[in-house]
Parts: C-alpha cells; sequence; structure tokens
C-alpha cells in the first residue's frame, strides 16, 4: 500500500507558512481530485488546498490553529485504485476511547523550559502551555506553579455570575446525599430569586479563536500596544458634494458604475497627505527614522462574514473617481467571496473605514500598524444649518475621525490634515482644479 | 473460530509490552497480551538479567584472584560452569514467573499465542500445538506493537550456537572457551567478551569502526579498551570478519585489516553486530503501518503509528534499544489508551553499559552538546581521588558534568568506574527536574560513597571542588 505525505503547498510568493483552519476532509474519507481537502489561512487571505489526486485520507499530522511550515507534511493520503489498502473503514468499536485519537493531541514540552516532570504531566492534564507559566528567579517551574496557574485559569470565569436553579420547580429525584434540601416556605415567601425558565439549556457557547480571529486580534493587539493613538472629529457641511454626486451619479451610471461618496473620499484623502506627507508614513524604529511614502496605496476596510479585511487601492492618487468606483467594488465583492490575491490585501500606506448608513457620529479608529493615520467616515445626515446668509437651511453634515500616531504626527498636523480634507469635501470643485 | 472482543491487544511481553499490559489492567482498559515465547522478553530471558548474573558472577572470581594485595588469598578457586548457569536460570524463572503474576493481577487477559494481524481490527491467535487449542480471533480497538529485535547476522557466520554463537548462545555456554572471537565491539559484545575474560578466556575483539563502544562518549570508552588489553585481550580495529575455517581442532576466523587479511584463533566466536527490530512476518503491512529506512515503525509524541489506535513501543520503534526506554513507552501508550493526556516526554533516557569499568551517562555528550549550540563548562572528578573507591580497590574511571556555561544547568552526566550504572539515577533526575549544577553541589552526600564524585564533578564544573584542584574560571 501507497501512503504519500501531502505537503502544504506554496501558497503566494513570498509566503512561508500557513495555519490549518479546517480539515475538509476527515480522516478515512475519500475525495476527488481538485476537492478542497483543507482550509489554509495566510498572513492575508485563506485558500482551500485541492487534492492533487483521488483518494482517501489517512490521517491528519497537523491540527486546526496549528501554524505549518510552507513544504511540511500536513496529511497522509492513499490514492485510489490502492485496494491492497485497508478498508476504508476500519471497524471501528463505537465505543472506543476517541480521546486517544482525536486530533491536536498534547505534544513533547519544550526542553529548553526548566520544568520539573510532575510540574510538565499537571500542565499537560489542565492543557496549560508552559511557556505561558511564569517562572522562578532561575527560570524554573514546579508542580507548585502550575498549581497556581491552574487556580488563576479556573477562577477567572467563575468570576461570571452564576445562575442558581429556581427554586420554584420541585427538586429532581436525585440521590438525596447531594441535594440540597428544598426551601422552607418562609423564605420562598421573603427572598426567593425571581424564576428563571429554560436556564440549563442555554450553556456557554465557544467559538475557537483561531485563523481569521486571531489574525485580527494579533494585529489590533500590536497596532494598540505600540502606537500611541489619538482621535480628533471633525464636522464636515457636504451639502455642495452631495448635489454634485447626484448629477454624477446618472453619468456613472451609463457607464456601468455606481458612484457613492467614498471615491471622493479617497480622493480628497489623496491631496491631503500630499500636502501633510508625515500622516503618508511610517515609523521605521529599529532603523531610528521615520519612513515617508511617495506612493498613495489607500486601505479601505471591508466587513466580510469571517471579519475585518482591508483590501488596498494601490496609487490612488493616479486613478479617476470611476476608476477609483469600480476597484472598490471589485475589491469589496473580492474580500466577500475570500477571493483577494495577497497583492490586492498588502501595501496601504493609509487607511479609511466607513460603515456608511449606520457609520454613527464618532468612531476612535485603530491604527493599521505600521501606518500612522486612519480615517473613520460617519453617515450622512440632514440638519438644520445657518448659511452663508445667516438664515436657518437644511445642510448635509457627515463627520470623519481621524486617529494617528502620536509618536509621529502631532496633533497641529493631523488636525490641519483634517482640515485639509474637509476643505477638499465642502468645495468640490477644488477637486475639479486639482485634478480628477 | 471463536471472537474474542478487546478495547486493546498487547503483542509482544518484553519489557515493552508487560508493563503496558499491567498498566492497563490499572486503568481498568479490558486488555489482552499475547506472547508465543516466555514472558519478560529478551532482557529477562536472553539479555540484561542473565548477564548481569553472569557478569557479577565472574567479577567475584576474578576479584578473589586479585586480592592478594589485600592479605587475601583463596588458593585454587574452581569454576563450575554448569552450577553458575543453573542458578542464572533460576533467577530467570523466578522473573519470568512473577511478571505472569504481575500481569493477571491486574486485571489483563495473558495468553501464549503466536499473533497474526488479519486486517484493520482483527487478529489471530494460534496457540503452541501442545494446548490442542483451536485458532482464535481477536478484535481489538487498540493496538499495541512490542515486538522488539534480534540479533543480526552477518555473511559467513550462520549461528549454530555451538561454535558460533550470538548473545543468546553466549549466555548458555556452560563451559568456559580457551579463546573467543568477538565480532562487534559494542556493548553486547564487550559485556559478554569480558565476562569470559575474567574467567580466563583469550579475548579478541573485532571492531569495524575505529573504536569501541562508538555510542559512548570517548574517553569512557578508551577506559573499557585499556582493561581489555590489560587483562590479556585483543583489539583489532577497522577489522572486518570475512568467515572462518577449521584445523587442527581450532577455528580460524579470517578478518580484513588495513587492506591485507589476517586470521585469528577461536574456540568460539560470538557475533555481536547489533540487532534488528521486528516488524515483519505478522501482518503489520495490512495496517497500512510506515517504518522508517531502518526498518523501525515510525510513532509519534504518544507513539502512535501513522494509523490511528495502532501503537508501537521499545526496540521496534527505534534506538536506542534499552529495557527501560520501553517501559517507560509501555506505560505512556497504555495511559494514551485510556483517553489520558499522556506523552512520551522523557528529557533523557539514560544509558547503562555493564562493561569494566561500567559506563553510564543521562543527557548530552561533551560534543553533542557543543553541536547542540552550547557554550559548555564541564566538570569532573577521578575515582582515584574518592576514598570510598579506593577501599573497595577500583579507583578507574570518573564522573564529569557538562553544565550550561550561561546558567549552569545541567545538560550531561558521565559515569565510567565503579557502580557507574547506578550512580547514574541522580543524573538522569538532575536532567529531568531541571537541575542546575549547585542543585547537585550544595545537596550534601554522604561520606563514604562513590555518589560524592558526582557532587564533586559537579563542584569541579563551578570552579569550587574540594578534593582536586579547580581551574580558573
Amino acid at each position: 500500500m501507497n501512503l504519500i505525505e501531502f505537503k502544504l503547498p506554496e501558497i503566494g510568493e513570498g509566503v512561508i507558512e500557513g495555519e490549518i483552519v479546517k480539515w475538509i476532509v476527515a480522516p478515512g474519507r475519500s475525495f476527488a481530485i481538485n476537492d478542497a481537502i483543507v482550509e489554509v489561512m495566510t498572513d492575508k487571505t485563506t485558500v482551500e488546498i485541492p487534492a492533487p489526486f483521488a483518494g482517501v485520507m489517512q490521517a491528519h499530522l497537523a491540527g486546526e490553529g496549528d501554524v505549518c511550515a510552507v513544504g511540511s507534511v500536513i496529511a497522509t493520503l492513499r490514492e485510489a485504485g490502492d485496494e491492497s489498502a485497508p478498508a476504508p473503514a476500519p471497524k471501528q468499536r463505537v465505543d472506543a476511547p476517541q480521546a486517544a485519537a482525536s486530533v491536536g493531541a498534547p505534544r513533547r514540552s519544550d526542553p529548553n523550559i526548566l520544568a520539573t516532570p510532575a510540574a510538565r504531566a499537571l500542565a499537560r492534564e489542565h492543557d496549560i502551555d508552559l511557556a505561558s507559566v511564569p517562572v522562578d528567579e532561575r527560570g524554573r517551574i514546579t508542580k507548585r506553579d502550575i498549581v497556581d496557574a491552574h487556580a488563576r485559569a479556573v477562577a477567572a470565569p467563575a468570576a461570571q455570575p452564576v445562575h442558581s436553579p429556581a427554586p420554584a420547580r420541585a427538586p429532581s429525584p436525585a440521590p438525596a446525599a447531594r441535594t440540597p434540601a428544598p426551601p422552607t416556605e418562609a423564605a420562598v415567601a421573603t427572598s426567593a430569586p425571581i424564576p428563571r425558565r429554560e436556564l440549563a439549556a442555554r450553556a456557554d457557547e465557544t467559538i475557537p479563536f483561531r485563523g481569521m480571529r486571531r489574525r485580527i486580534a494579533e494585529g489590533l493587539v500590536r497596532s494598540y500596544s505600540t502606537a500611541v493613538h489619538y482621535t480628533y472629529v471633525e464636522q464636515i457641511d457636504v451639502t455642495r458634494l452631495v448635489a454634485l454626486r447626484e448629477q454624477a451619479k446618472a453619468a456613472a451610471k451609463q457607464q456601468g458604475v455606481s458612484l457613492s461618496y467614498l471615491p471622493f473620499i479617497v480622493k480628497a484623502v489623496c491631496h491631503a497627505l500630499k500636502r501633510y506627507p508625515i500622516i503618508n508614513a511610517e515609523l521605521d524604529e529599529p532603523n531610528g527614522q521615520i519612513v515617508l511614502h511617495k506612493r498613495y496605496h489607500i486601505g479601505v476596510a471591508a466587513a466580510t462574514d469571517q471579519g475585518l479585511m482591508v483590501p488596498v487601492i494601490h496609487d490612488a492618487d493616479t486613478l479617476s473617481l470611476l476608476d477609483l468606483a469600480r476597484e472598490i467594488k471589485q475589491l469589496g465583492e473580492g474580500a466577500k467571496a475570500g477571493k483577494l490575491a495577497r497583492e490586492q490585501l498588502s501595501g496601504s500606506t493609509f487607511s479609511i473605514t466607513s460603515l456608511g448608513n449606520i457609520g454613527g457620529v464618532l468612531a476612535t479608529p485603530i491604527l493599521n500598524y505600521p501606518e500612522v493615520g486612519i480615517l473613520g467616515v460617519h453617515a450622512i445626515r440632514k440638519v438644520p444649518v445657518v448659511t452663508p446668509d445667516d438664515q436657518i437651511g437644511i445642510g448635509h453634515i457627515m463627520n470623519l475621525s481621524v486617529s494617528l500616531d502620536h509618536r509621529v504626527v502631532d496633533g497641529f498636523e493631523g488636525a490641519s490634515f483634517l482640515q485639509e480634507v474637509r476643505r477638499y469635501l465642502e468645495d468640490p470643485t477644488l477637486l475639479l482644479l486639482a485634478g480628477i | 473460530m471463536p471472537t474474542i472482543k478487546k478495547q486493546a491487544l498487547v503483542i509482544g511481553a518484553g519489557t515493552g509490552g508487560y508493563p503496558c499490559a499491567i498498566r492497563l489492567g490499572q486503568l481498568g482498559v479490558d486488555a489482552m497480551l499475547v506472547e508465543k515465547d516466555q514472558p519478560g522478553g529478551v532482557c529477562l530471558n536472553w539479555g540484561c538479567i542473565p548477564s548481569k548474573a553472569l557478569i557479577s558472577a565472574t567479577k567475584l572470581y576474578h576479584k578473589s584472584q586479585h586480592a592478594e594485595h589485600m592479605g587475601l588469598s583463596f588458593g585454587a578457586a574452581k569454576v563450575e560452569m554448569p552450577t553458575m548457569q543453573g542458578w542464572k536460570a533460576g533467577i530467570v524463572k523466578k522473573l519470568t514467573g512473577g511478571v505472569k503474576q504481575l500481569v493477571k493481577g491486574s486485571g489483563t487477559q495473558y495468553v501464549t499465542a503466536t499473533a497474526e494481524i488479519l486486517e484493520p481490527g482483527r487478529v489471530k491467535l494460534t496457540y503452541p500445538a501442545a494446548d490442542g487449542k483451536p485458532d482464535d480471533i481477536v478484535e481489538y480497538q487498540h493496538l499495541v506493537i512490542a515486538t522488539g529485535s534480534v540479533p543480526i547476522e552477518i555473511p559467513g557466520f550462520a549461528i549454530d550456537q555451538k561454535k558460533i554463537l550470538d548473545s543468546t548462545g553466549a549466555l548458555e555456554l556452560d563451559y568456559v572457551p580457551e579463546h573467543m572471537v568477538c565480532i562487534g565491539g559494542g556493548i553486547i559484545g564487550l559485556e559478554l567478551g569480558q565476562t569470559f575474560q575474567r574467567l580466563g578466556t583469550k579475548l579478541t575483539v573485532l571492531e569495524g569502526l575505529e573504536r569501541v563502544l562508538s555510542v559512548c562518549d570517548k574517553d569512557t570508552a578508551q577506559l573499557v579498551a585499556r582493561r581489555i588489553k590489560k587483562d590479556g585481550g585483543e583489539i583489532v580495529t577497522r577489522a572486518m570478519a570475512k568467515g572462518w575455517t577449521e584445523r587442527d581442532g581450532k577455528i580460524w576466523v579470517s578478518a580484513e585489516v588495513g587492506g591485507e587479511t589476517r586470521e585469528y584463533p577461536a574456540d568460539v566466536v560470538l557475533v555481536a553486530v547489533g540487532r534488528r527490530p521486528v516488524a515483519k512476518g505478522f501482518g503489520l503491512d495490512k495496517l497500512g503501518v510506515e517504518l522508517d529506512e531502518r526498518g523501525f515503525i515510525k510513532v509519534d509524541a504518544r507513539q502512535q503509528t501513522n494509523v490511528a489506535q495502532v501503537y508501537a513501543v521499545g526496540d521496534v520503534c527505534g534506538q536506542p534499544m534499552l529495557a527501560h526506554k520501553a517501559s517507560h513507552e509501555g506505560e505512556v501508550v497504555a495511559e494514551v489508551i485510556a483517553g489520558h493526556k499522556t506523552v512520551n516526554d522523557a528529557r533523557t533516557v539514560p544509558n547503562v553499559v555493564f562493561t569494566e569499568p561500567e559506563i553510564a551517562s543521562a543527557g548530552y555528550g561533551e560534543e553533542e552538546a557543543k553541536q547542540a549550540g552550547y557554550e559548555i563548562e564541564v566538570g569532573k572528578f577521578p575515582f582515584a581521588a574518592s576514598g570510598r573507591a579506593m577501599a573497595i580497590d577500583e579507583t578507574d574511571g570518573f564522573v564529569k558534568v557538562i553544565i550550561d556555561k550561561r546558567d549552569n544547568r545541567v545538560l550531561g552526566i558521565h559515569v565510567v568506574g565503579p557502580e557507574a550504572s547506578d550512580l547514574i539515577s541522580e543524573g538522569a533526575l538532575a536532567i529531568e527536574m531541571g537541575a542546575f549544577a549547585e542543585d547537585i553541589s550544595l545537596t550534601i552526600h554522604p561520606h563514604p560513597t562513590l555518589g560524592e564524585a558526582v557532587m564533586e564533578a559537579a563542584k569541579h564544573a563551578l570552579g569550587e571542588a574540594i578534593h582536586i584542584g579547580n581551574r580558573r574560571r
């Protein structure tokens, strides 16, 4: 019988590892050529790896959540037509202790961690990662340290409110020894909790913290714990922009483009970035320098079923409004379908996050690190405004929230940048003059 | 054929299989242990235990003949080989019988039969003809392969256990041969060769590599080679044994040494060139279990093969082929089968060699530690400076402690000398516990004992030895 080692293939240029998000083909199951057998996530995208031939999955060698190097063996496969092989479904008794064969088995401990055998065994028992346990001043871990770590882990969730069963219901006929005595009638009358129904059925649900979610979390933690965030908010009267866009919409539609406000905002941002280059920058701390980018790659945050993604409009300053609209649409659809290439998800120098109609009035966006600026776009709302001739009229007001990294961008420059964006959006003829 | 259903089936009752079976019983798993021969495997029947019996008896004899300087002379000593063999057989019988009782006592079923895997989940048991029982089928959920290893034979030296012996035959010899040629200067060959050397046999060791005991630290192996020569033996390195002829009532072993063919006289030839795993011949291929290029079964940290719920322990799954490694693996597998989160997480498998002097080690050797990227400090204490070693008249050897220069953690301990095999457990414990050299040096070791040498070697590594000079650190 020929067992074939299945190696994690090349996923994209420069990609050296991927995280196993989900095994699509379980051990013992057959698959056809090009069937997706495993879902793998790189730092930017999730891809389904196709089967190189038709066959049967023998064993998964990497568990879900494992990060594997490209070229490492992640499964063993058996080619179809290899009938010397055992039947695909060995006669497994249902009562077998299945724990032994489960994926994500315990591994050997890292021999560089000085943990006693008793500590290592107890850590395995409680699923405690030795690397996360505080060590003594010489770097050692004893059984006591694991006992303490476990106690902390148990104590943490216990802080959540615990519902006690409603005493209004009759006590179940369980073995008497452990059943608390039914409350007396007096107690029920004075201090009985309000009865709740069906509490038992509402157990906590757990969602595996891996794949996209873990990437997003890691990126945000790095951003939030590195950059010094501050947020500046300005109110913008976009009445003239609303009118302009109304006119342009019909013309754009003839060219098959649905024109939103976002292309105008991207344009305004590009012009403002050129005026304030310190915003289109990143801090290269190891080399002691601030890098000012001379190209304008604008990331546009998009919500997808898997979580937040930030596809990138490369060289946004060179595109026309219509082309910007086209590209934003393509990238948004690609992100939702999970079909974007790695290049389309990397390289941004500044980001924009817009929630459209539910955009609210204010936000404190988190930087798309290592960028130093991110612009939050809020909903356009009709409000009473004072017109130039001191009348009360109807204006279209939109708020913009810009978050900046104070290590690089001081408040004066940050505010000036947003005022420059405002200037272009309040008077869109400036956009024309600047060259759309 | 009647069918027996078992949660776990263990094939082979050696030092890997039987501890596994006992632990399975303790954990409440319905298990069966099947063995075609005697319980206890090579270790109890044809290896560790019988060889240690002969080694200790012959050491006593040898020492009694070399005690005049202590004021002791025993006159004409006599060696009764058949009696010695009978004494040895009694020990083996007692131990193997004990194993059977322990297995049964744990609740695991013990069966004498030959096992053959028919297909995934099914194994056929064929009972000895004398039992007259029909074959049975065992349907298992978990299968443990503990089939061990057998000696490697080399061309030109077919084993007849009369003139050409393997280790099993050498352990059964009921006379003292005048002249023994040992092909292979490894652990088994030298242990047995020196055993007969102590009784007066002229020993010739033919080793293919450039030194004997290539698996041991170089300076520990050197001491053994020196002792063999001192006792009148001969060691020929880079020698390839080619064949043998018989003339004038002697065996003549021909070997190629440095491009020329030489002949060595012998009464018996011991072939001890290594052992190979038993992974074939009982249907293992029907499960699709993967072997490595040298025929060992490949296993993961839980001793599981590439096939779910099929495990392997002991010699059959790789080097080092040591009984204590097999036992540990067997116990790990039992817990894994019972659903515990156990893995084989041992950081060192101590090595012991019952040569004269004995060699034992745990953890890294000097070269290994350097190759692993450590900057090391080495402490060494010779038994020649130990009062106890002088008092037992065995001052050959030393203790060496290898530590990490950065934080003094113990990386390896090597002992060559008296009772090295018993002294090494402290070294193994130190490594498992993540001990620093100070942990050993600050532990009070009783006086006067050989164990003080371990403490002194640790102190020496720190530049604080009391009974020998320290280097400047």
